[in-house]
């Protein structure tokens, strides 16, 4: 008797449960909110102790505002940077000091004014060792922040860097008089605090939070920018994975998707009522040849590998066409980028002639080419957790061995990947970088990365040293574009590292969403513009 | 009976601390940095900084023997590597979904699965009995990720019948208590009965079996020239008969829940332990995958001791002295 009570019980609770759900999807849409899908973690709104990653710098944005943001126009030229806190701002005329003047009408939520105290809090705080705030080296030209009066400081620099502007903005600024009372060396001990003594100065607040599963933002009333946020509410909802992302957007239950895989995409695209937009990010995916082994000690050989693999028919197929071939780490997508430079071509017999003048020869007959009895056969690895590197491992395995090369793809544990390419312990390795509009590249090509650093190939030449040092102190990096051009052009040729792919950010939007503009920045960048038709 | 309990409790603490001790040493031998910058503008010196403050510099042992006087003394698990957050405060706030979520899949194999087993033992060999045969074969053999995948495709994003994900509707804060159980009612039955359909066939080939072979007892044949009928046999003193192998079952299949309910909550974008665990894994964030591993054995022990208690309350037969 009793299992049939039960059963009859539970089938009641699920019929309306049901039921229930059918009724809540039938309301029709409520215009003044917008529901957001993200793969993100939102533990603590104090961004020197967050994670740092671009979904959460999202939506700490929509809480907090820099000094100045930069302006996504980076295809133009140099970074450039629009007034968010500051009103406006002069060098001296040494360039060691930067005067910042504040918005005079910007307030705290909580009805306080912001000031250069915090200003000068927020630079305190970001430097501290024991916040040990992961940016923390973007504030090491800057000597002191000086509060002159409530709405201006300044910024006094040890060098005149080129970068000043980019390193000042970088890092929120922080409410002091709601923060103060913590002593920075409680900070990482207790992130949850910051909820409870939370005030913004962004066009949104947050209204409520639920661990793992969303945020619900609402606006900002004293927020400076009359009429903005457009929209009341935002609610910014969580899941691991990108299909059950999309599985949330295909239902209904959001309207925005951002961060979707190629595959998911794919299953958006053409479907009544979304809109896909894909936008440039600052990603190039690459695989490091280390030229420590024998294999890719020579720039010929290298060549030879870049015309032996078909990356356009990784793009085509693995990323669905949501990516271009890359043919240089400045990305096509910034202003520096050399755009008379080709991708290497796919053509295997120049590759196997490159090979031959290499030197590589099948001399036992086997079907591997080997020199000075050195077979051509490498471990190529890459990061567990990443399929569509992992899938383009398997067809640079096939390229290859139709040129007479043994690649064999490994996935190995991202940590333990990074540690072993910073330690030249790997034979090739594919990995991503994304750059910044500072465009400063020695970490990646400066033979001083090379010990334990991320100059993975282990690759020096003195020209390539010269010009990247010579670029990073230029006060104005526009009149670098030569040398920047040149640099382009000798690790074409040298070829350390293959840039296989500039991948494309995807994102999903309701058709009726208007002045949505996602950009490298966030996927979330406007958001106090958007609003329903 | 006391004594019985002292000693399990005593097994299980023991056992849990060899958990813990073999999950330290593996996760602390594995290779990898958990301190690496992934952003290869970062200077060295903050990996460095960073170990400094989680204790990471520290010898080996000397680690071991902070972190386990902190777990057992405390119950303190650290923080998170990549949140900051107190771990055992991110699994307090984990646990719950996936208790609910474990909990109303257990139910759901236990209802299915005894609900098949015994429409197959009332007429055995028949094309039915057939069917549900072969069901439960399927079903076992079909993997959790697939069947949840479909299952979200054609039931939810086909045809409506449940949400795609999560646990709650957007801003469900806002629900009165009994809309906010049934909202939650509503984003559970989907995921659970995913989860618990693997375990169903399972027990619906036990209890069919047990049902027929209780048939063939004496008690079976006793009850039947008693003119009990059919459906009173098997549903009263059949399903008493089968009730220890069924409840030992149930402990078998908590680890095989929890484990399952990783992959569930992935596919159904569910708050729980296993997403936790998940994104721990992914990034590195040893604390959390230890008190993970730890969580995941207490829960497995409970359950465990549990049915092993609750057996020798069902089943005269077995001695615990």
């Amino acid at each position: 008797m009793i299992p049939v009570v039960a059963t009859r019980l539970l089938a009641a609770a699920g019929l309306a449960a049901m039921l229930g759900w059918g009724c809540a999807s039938d309301i029709p849409r409520d215009t003044t909110r917008l529901t957001v899908g993200m793969r993100f973690e939102y533990p603590t709104p104090n961004e020197l102790i967050g994670p740092a990653t671009l979904s959460y710098g999202a939506i700490g944005n929509q809480f907090f505002l820099p000094l100045m943001a930069e302006r996504p126009d980076f295809r133009d030229g140099p970074p450039t940077w629009a007034p968010a806190l500051a009103a406006d701002w002069e060098f001296s005329e040494d360039r060691l000091q930067l005067t910042v003047r504040l918005r005079q009408d910007a307030l705290w939520s909580d009805g306080e004014p912001v000031t250069a105290e915090d200003v000068r809090f927020s630079w305190l705080a970001q430097t501290d060792a024991n916040v040990a705030w992961d940016y923390s080296f973007s504030k090491e030209s800057i000597a002191d922040v000086e509060v002159i009066d409530a709405g201006t400081v300044r910024f006094h620099l040890d060098a005149a860097l080129p970068t000043v502007l980019a390193d000042v903005s970088t890092g929120l600024i922080l409410p002091k008089h709601a923060w103060e009372q913590r002593p920075f060396a409680e900070w990482r001990g207790d992130p949850g605090w910051f909820f409870e003594n939370l005030v913004t100065s962004g066009p949104f607040l947050l209204e409520n939070r639920t661990p793992g599963q969303e945020l619900v933002l609402s606006r900002n009333p004293n927020y400076f920018e009359d009429g903005l946020p457009r929209l009341e509410r935002i609610i910014l909802r969580s899941a691991t994975d990108s299909a059950a992302l999309t599985n949330l957007l295909l239902s209904g239950e959001v309207d925005v998707v951002s961060g979707l895989g190629a595959t998911d995409a794919q299953r958006i695209a053409n479907r009544p009522g979304l809109r896909l937009i894909a936008y440039p990010n600052r990603q190039f995916t690459f695989v490091s040849w280390n030229t420590r082994k024998p294999w890719f000690q020579d720039a010929q050989t290298r060549r030879a590998l870049a015309m032996a693999i078909d990356r356009e028919a990784m793009v085509a197929t693995i990323l669905h066409g949501n990516a271009e071939v890359g043919s240089s780490p400045v990305i096509s997508s910034v202003w520096a980028h050399d755009a008379a430079l080709e991708p290497w071509p796919h053509d295997p017999p120049a590759a196997r002639d490159a090979l031959a003048a290499a030197g590589w020869t099948d001399g036992d007959g086997d079907g591997i080419l080997d020199r000075d009895g050195v077979p051509f056969r490498f471990e190529l690895a890459t990061f567990a957790g990443a399929p569509a590197r992992w899938d383009a491992m398997q067809m640079i395995q096939a390229d290859l061995r139709a040129v007479g090369i043994d690649a064999r793809p490994r996935r190995v544990e991202s940590g333990a990947l990074i540690q072993r390419m910073r330690d030249k312990d790997f034979d090739a390795a594919a990995s991503a970088f994304a750059i910044d509009t500072s465009l400063d590249l020695r970490y990646a090509f400066h033979s001083q990365s090379i010990p334990g650093g991320d100059n993975y190939a282990a690759y020096a030449n003195p020209e390539v040293d010269r010009l990247l040092d010579s670029f990073a102190v230029r006060p104005d990096p526009s009149a670098g574009l030569e040398d920047l051009h040149r640099l382009q052009r000798i690790l074409h040729d040298d070829q350390p590292m293959l840039v296989l792919w500039e991948p494309l950010s995807l994102a999903a939007f309701d058709v009726e969403l208007e002045s949505v503009a996602p950009n490298a920045l966030s996927p979330l960048a406007n958001l106090q513009e958007w609003a329903w038709r | 009976m006391i004594r019985f309990v002292l000693r399990r409790l005593l097994a299980a603490a023991v056992l849990f601390l060899i958990v813990l001790t073999l999950a330290f040493a593996v996760v602390a031998l594995a290779p990898g940095d958990p301190m690496a910058p992934s952003d290869p503008r970062i200077p060295p010196e903050q990996a460095e900084r960073l170990r400094a403050l989680y204790g990471l510099d520290q010898p080996l042992p000397a680690q071991y023997l902070r972190w386990l006087g902190a777990v057992v003394l405390r119950w303190d698990w650290g923080q998170s590597y990549r949140t900051g957050q107190p771990v055992a405060d991110l699994l307090f706030d984990a646990l719950p979904p996936t208790l609910l979520l474990a909990g109303a899949a257990l139910l759901a194999q236990y209802l299915l699965g005894i609900g098949l087993g015994l429409i197959a033992a009332f007429r055995p060999n028949s094309r039915l009995d057939l069917s549900v045969r072969v069901a439960s074969l399927l079903v076992y053999a079909m993997p959790t990720f697939w069947v949840g995948l479909m299952a979200v495709l054609v039931l939810a994003v086909g045809l409506g019948l449940a949400p795609a994900g999560g646990m709650t509707s957007a801003a469900a804060f806002e629900l009165g208590p009994a809309a906010a159980a049934l909202d939650v009612l509503a984003h559970l039955w989907l995921p659970a009965l995913v989860l618990g359909l693997s375990m169903a066939g399972d027990i619906a080939r036990y209890t069919r079996s047990s049902l027929i072979e209780f048939q063939a007892t004496e008690a079976g044949r006793a009850a039947r020239a008693r003119g009990l009928s059919e459906t009173r046999i098997l549903l009263v003193h059949g399903l008493a008969h089968a009730a220890p192998r069924l409840l030992q079952l149930a402990s078998v299949s908590a680890p095989l829940l929890l484990s399952g309910a990783v992959v569930a909550e992935v596919v159904f974008a569910w708050p729980g332990l296993g997403t936790a665990t998940l994104l721990a894994i992914q990034s590195g964030d040893i604390p959390v995958v230890l008190a993970a591993t730890a969580y995941g054995a207490v829960l497995v022990i409970a359950a465990s001791l549990a049915a092993d208690l609750l057996l020798t309350r069902l089943d005269p037969r077995i001695r615990v002295e």
